[in-house]
């Protein structure tokens, strides 16, 4: 590490006013699990760092509206997002994914905000947001906007933000009678990263699909939608003949890479099987477990 | 230490807490990377880009401008006070800092010294080296071509008179080659009713210990101190004195606790730099790596065995043909001793009259290669057992059953010509059968899940001879302090060594000091290596002890004391001397027999003991995705008798955890020499979640008679049979059988499927 500046504004305007969107060494930093990982190997080395510790009383909120619509203020810790009631009732999914989500150092510091800026397609919680159709508001020096968490993540390590832009708030919706699971797949210890990611979100009526979300990470560039084999899926009755199907079609429709993890052709495999067991889970009746 | 109520009576074989668990978990235990002295000085290193290289030029201008910065230096610059700075245990052949060539991806070539290391890590970045690309080699079983050679010459340390015949030697790779020849292994193959080969690979992982490699020196004029997380300080201080020509009691080692050892922390690693730094600097000078710097300092060596063995129609094993490449890196540390000491084990604990065994240390352009908890064994072991497993199954026996039919026994001759003793191998191997209810139904699970078992069984040589020396020291009120160099790095050898003066001297373990190693004060020890420590040091302790002992009972009888009186210690002293005042100081020194095996790599006397262990598992596999779960790890070994059997129980759970990390996901992922995962983001150790939900740790019934209370070595023992034992079963649930570590989800998925005759791309 060398010497940077930290400032720590206490207002949102003010925090974005400090960023200069010309400088690639001044960056926001939030819970700096993976900032800091980076300075350390010398990857970023800031002039300024702008921390937005001082924003987590507006932005560190958990809410829910009468819908049950989800709303998670950026700076909220994943600890907190973890063992928070609202979401396990409305998304308890999230809850199940955060137990094998780095480990409770990690979480107890890292930000929601901070998690999905980043980008780094091996984490888990993106993949299950663009799964609940997740969206998040972003403000920037004179503008607010809102997207989805799908169009946020561009690219390896890439979003649509601009270098002056901050996320403000994460906003789940009502996931109605959708059932989520995700799959975290690790290829060699139980703690590692994933080799493969899949999220699934499924509105079912006994064997039918009715509507169906399926996203897949880490083996991938960035989290994505595998849209040919939602495709294939909707209205379908899941029987084992089809889900092979659709398990072929996802399979086919992912492009997947290689890295020190697995191998391209292996990690199809994984994509293959995964995707038949999220969609059956997805669809076991509620409560039971997976 | 308060809260333990001192136990009196037979200190062996009670399960003392560690002594230094307070201290440690307190966060009071003191450790070199943390340690600080007034005006130190704090390096960091630029390290070499390309495998094989000349150096052109290093321009260290812009480095040197930074403010902060105190100076930055070259190999030339280290010349100027260690005129041949070449070290190493086997070979000098490792530079402090490169001279003229750079021989892997990550070898210090300068280093930056600055109050500030942030500022000394910044200048680094600013040093410019250029390098003429050398071609590299880094297989091992190539670089035996010698068509890419690592170095020009080989330069043998001299320490070790099987090597010298070396000396000199041009146009090779092969550091050593280890031969032994028993019996007629042609005329046995050719009376063989069967004959099979096979080959197995291990890959490249590292010890990664929680404290990275640290060492501090302060050079003065009269003489130097040096503070070093170290396994072996007696061979720094003698190395640096050589490197220095300075007699040996200039030169002091300080070793505080170590964060973990593994061996990596054996002879010199950041020692010597320090020590030239502080030459120049006439600072202290600290060299403390971080966590991804182990990457570049020493690993395990990969290695590739061939094995071949010839059956008769009764099923017993005729003669065996071992040749093993070591994989050794760009310098020889200690591959060369390992390649030979490993050697004398490598047709494994079976009874087989023909044998032929080659075993050859290889440079490569790779992070050096050293000792790594089983000193090669775990490599050998995980050859043969797979083999022998792979016969059994071929030939349609039960495994324990065609073990046991061939297995050695005591009273033999083990390869080497060595008569096995205390070898409890069958006891080991049935106690391992039994508790897998090996003779039962076992339920081999259904559909996607498939369920196995499968074990192991090994045997190690210590490495010898070496020596090791202890003094007991009893203060004129009784209390009892010991002084022995053997460096607790986690294993608890304080407490073990406690316990035997405590032994002897009828005294609670808690009550004895154990004197932090500081080589002014700490008597000579080969070193904390091997399994070798509580054999070897615990005879030197024992015999100190008992010194001491017999010096009391002298006293007891020149003061007039009654025979039998148990007047307190601290009367004595006072009666002789007047006051308390005075020592009773008891020494002991301990060297077993050794005899050098000859040019047919026999002898009658290789090993003072054996190590004897195995493993068993039961293990699940997902045949949908190669995933496989070890539900569970039973780890048998020979100890002799415990000193302490808590901490004998732990070192087996740690040794069996480290290995299946080796066997399971461990791998230095090497491109081009650059190696692609070097930090813990990348690179996985095991954790909670992977340890199997059942394991169960255990020692057989058995003394070892020339041990110290019956006792000897367990560090090493639990990482023997691990790899195998999981190869086993996972042949045993699916009938695939993996022949290359690590043992990861795909390898077992892409064997599944070569089985079902639909092979699995390459992309």
């Amino acid at each position: 590490l060398t010497p940077f500046d930290l400032v720590e504004p206490a207002s949102l305007k003010e925090a974005i006013a400090l960023i200069d969107p010309d400088d690639p060494d001044v960056r926001p930093i939030a819970g700096g699990t993976a900032l800091m990982l980076m300075m350390k190997a010398g990857v970023f080395r800031p002039t300024r760092l702008v921390s937005l510790r001082r924003l987590r009383n507006g932005l560190g909120q958990i809410t829910s509206t009468m819908d049950g619509e989800l709303k998670i203020g950026a700076m909220t810790p994943l600890t907190a997002i973890e063992h928070s009631s609202e979401v396990k009732r409305a998304a308890p999914v999230i809850a199940r994914t955060m137990r094998r989500l780095a480990n409770v150092r990690v979480r107890n510091v890292a930000t929601i905000g901070g998690a999905l800026a980043h980008a780094d397609p091996h984490m888990d919680l993106p993949p299950v947001l663009i799964a609940l159709g997740a969206s998040v508001s972003i403000a920037g020096i004179s503008s607010e906007r809102s997207m989805t968490v799908e169009d946020l993540l561009t690219g390896y390590y890439e979003t649509a933000l601009a270098k002056n832009e901050l996320i403000t708030e994460l906003r789940i919706p009502t996931q109605g009678n959708s059932q989520a699971v995700y799959f975290k797949v690790t290829a060699g210890s139980v703690d590692d990263w994933p080799a493969l990611g899949l999220a699934a979100a499924i509105v079912s009526e006994g064997d039918t699909v009715r509507s169906v979300r399926l996203v897949v990470s880490a083996a991938t560039s960035k989290p994505m939608r595998l849209t040919a084999a939602e495709r294939a899926l909707n209205g379908q009755i899941a029987n084992e003949v089809h889900l092979k199907r659709v398990a072929d079609i996802a399979a086919e429709e992912a492009d997947i890479i290689a890295d020190i993890r697995g191998s391209a052709s292996y990690k199809r495999e994984l994509l293959r099987v995964f995707t038949a067991r999220a969609v059956r889970a997805a669809m076991e009746p509620r409560g039971a477990p997976h | 230490m308060k809260a333990i109520k001192p136990q009196v009576g037979h200190q062996v074989g009670r399960s003392l807490p560690r002594l230094e668990a307070r201290e440690k978990v307190t966060g009071r235990a003191e450790y070199t990377h943390l340690m600080q002295l007034p005006g130190m000085l704090q390096a960091k290193i630029l390290r070499s880009t390309v495998a094989h290289g000349r150096i052109k030029s290093i321009n260290t201008t812009d480095a040197k401008k930074i403010p902060g910065v105190f100076g930055v230096y070259t190999g030339d610059d280290i010349r100027t006070v260690i005129p041949d700075p070449y070290y190493g245990p086997a070979f000098h052949d490792q530079p402090i800092l490169a001279i003229g060539k750079v021989h892997f991806v990550g070898e210090p070539v300068a280093a930056v010294l600055a109050a500030d290391p942030h500022i000394a890590e910044q200048a680094t970045q600013r040093i410019i080296a250029e390098y003429e690309e050398l071609p590299a080699i880094f297989d091992e079983v190539e670089a035996a071509e010698n068509k890419v050679l690592v170095h020009e010459e080989l330069k043998p340390a001299g320490t070790f008179a099987d090597l010298k015949h070396l000396k000199g030697r041009k146009g090779t790779n092969i550091a050593l080659d280890f031969r032994l020849r028993r019996g007629d292994v042609d005329k046995g193959f050719a009376s063989a009713a069967h004959v099979f080969e096979h080959t197995f690979r291990t890959q490249k992982v590292l010890h990664l210990a929680l404290e990275p490699y640290a060492s501090i020196a302060d050079y003065r004029e009269d003489g130097v101190t040096i503070y070093s997380g170290a396994q072996s300080p007696s061979f720094v201080r003698t190395e640096i004195a050589r490197l220095l020509s300075w007699p040996e009691n200039r030169v002091r080692v300080k070793v505080p606790y170590l964060g973990g050892g593994y061996g990596g922390k054996l002879y010199i690693k950041m020692e010597a730099l320090a020590v030239a730094l502080s030459m120049l600097a006439r600072r202290p000078v600290k060299v403390a790596l971080t966590m991804e710097e182990q990457f570049y300092t020493i690993t395990k060596h990969p290695s590739t065995f061939r094995i071949k063995s010839g059956i008769d129609k009764d099923g017993k094993i005729i003669a065996r043909k071992c040749e093993v490449w070591w994989n050794g890196g760009a310098y020889a540390d200690v591959g060369p001793r390992l390649t030979q000491k490993s050697g004398f084990t490598a047709s494994g604990p079976y009874d087989i009259d023909n044998v032929s065994i080659d075993s050859y240390a290889l440079y490569t352009n790779l992070t050096p290669a050293g000792a790594l908890r089983g000193f090669g064994i775990p490599q050998l072991v995980w050859a043969y057992e797979s083999h022998t497993d792979m016969i059994a199954r071929a030939l349609k026996r039960d495994p324990v059953d065609f073990r046991k039919q061939n297995l050695l026994h005591d009273g033999r001759p083990q390869a080497t010509g060595t008569i096995l003793k205390n070898a409890a191998i069958e006891k080991v191997l049935d106690r391992i059968a039994e508790r897998l209810n090996w003779k039962k139904p076992f339920d081999r699970g259904q559909g996607v899940v498939r369920r196995g078992r499968g074990l192991a069984v090994a045997l190690k040589a210590v490495i010898s001879p070496t020596t090791s020396v202890a003094v007991v020291n009893i203060a004129a009120d009784g209390s009892a302090t010991l002084y022995c160099g053997t460096v607790d790095m986690g294993q608890g050898s304080d407490t073990a060594m406690a316990q035997m003066v405590g032994e002897v001297l009828d005294m609670p373990a808690e009550s004895v000091r154990v004197v932090p190693r500081d080589t002014d004060v700490t008597p000579y020890d080969m070193g904390t290596l091997g399994s070798r420590s509580l054999f070897h040091m615990g005879h030197a302790v024992r015999l100190a002890a008992e010194e001491a002992r017999d010096k009391i009972a002298a006293l007891r009888r020149e003061l007039g004391e009654p025979e039998g009186s148990n007047a307190p210690l601290g009367d004595l002293f006072r009666k002789k001397y007047g006051m308390q005042a005075g020592n009773i100081v008891g020494t002991g020194i301990y060297k077993p027999d050794y005899i050098p095996p000859d040019s047919s790599g026999l002898t009658t006397n290789a090993t003072p003991f054996w190590m004897v262990a195995g493993s068993g598992v039961e293990l699940e596999v997902d045949t949908e995705t190669g995933h496989v779960r070890i539900t569970r790890l039973i780890n048998v070994a020979d100890v002799g008798k415990p000193i302490n059997p808590k901490i004998v129980e732990t070192q087996l759970s740690g040794a069996s955890l480290m290995q299946l990390g080796f066997s399971m996901f461990e791998k230095m992922h090497v491109d081009g020499g650059q190696i692609t995962n070097a930090s813990l983001a990348d690179y996985k150790i095991p954790a909670i979640h992977d340890v199997p939900p059942v394991m169960e740790n255990m020692t057989v019934d058995a003394v070892q008679d020339n041990g110290p209370f019956g006792a000897k070595g367990v560090g090493e023992l639990a990482t023997f049979g691990v790899s195998p034992a999981i190869a086993n079963a996972i042949d045993d649930a699916i009938g695939v059988r993996l022949t290359e570590l690590p043992m990861t989800a795909e390898a077992v998925l892409r064997g599944l499927y070569v089985k079902d005759n639909r092979p699995l791309g390459d992309d």
